[in-house]
């Protein structure tokens, strides 16, 4: 039967695997999601992100004045 | 808080959040296999319980790092009642479970942290712990990345 690595190499290589898995997940995933916004879609965004937030002020100030 | 948020992911805060949730999944079931090792459960000629115990404690310090900080986008970005009020149509129960188990996940982490590290006397409930942390990071993980990836 062969020896084991040296408790290093073990360590090294286990952390090693973990990084590995964890590259192999970001890549799967980030293709999956597909590329980013571009400038068009991130202004789109912008616009819906402040329609959101002026919605939520609007929900705040009504449950305060119900409450 | 938003803005912050949203300028450090480029606008894109659910597709960050969706990698770094996978990439806690994925190492989370590492976390298994490692303990499966510690135990004896599983026998390896190369990689023995010493070396899988001091990488399961790594790569669970790594883990909570990342949960912290996809927790911080959560509540910082989405807030926990506007997440729920917010779903899509239909959606908000699944909204209300990612949030429930969320908050019970980092619960559960406290007390295995808690555990391991002061109350040696609860030491027999670890396999216990660690098991929940599992399943809810796998609940949290399915209600949110998974939905967002599989197209729910």
């Amino acid at each position: 039967m062969s020896e084991r690595p040296s408790y290093a190499k073990q360590m090294v290589g286990s952390l090693l695997a973990a990084v590995l898995l964890v590259l192999i997940v970001v890549a799967l995933v980030t293709a999956k999601i597909g590329p980013g916004p571009d400038a068009t879609e991130i202004r789109e965004r912008e616009r819906a992100r402040e329609e959101r937030l002026e919605e939520r002020q609007e929900m705040r100030e009504e449950r305060r004045e119900d409450g | 808080m938003e803005d912050l948020i949203d300028q450090i992911s480029r606008g894109n805060v659910s597709q960050v959040k969706t990698v770094l949730a996978s990439a806690i999944v994925v190492l989370a079931l590492y976390q298994v296999f490692l303990m499966a090792v510690v135990y004896g459960k599983l026998k390896l000629p190369f990689l023995d319980g010493r070396a899988a115990s001091f990488t399961h404690r790594a790569v669970g310090d790594t883990i909570v790092l990342l949960a912290l900080i996809v927790g911080f986008m959560c509540i910082g970005y989405f807030e926990v009642g506007d997440g729920i009020e917010h779903a899509r149509d239909g959606e908000s129960g699944r909204a209300a479970v990612h949030v429930g188990a969320a908050f019970l996940l980092f619960a559960v982490l406290a007390l295995k942290i808690v555990v391991v590290r002061w109350w040696h006397s609860m030491g027999r409930f670890l396999p216990l712990l660690g098991l929940s942390v599992l399943v809810l990071f796998l609940i949290v993980w399915a209600t949110s990345a998974g939905d967002y990836l599989l197209g729910g």
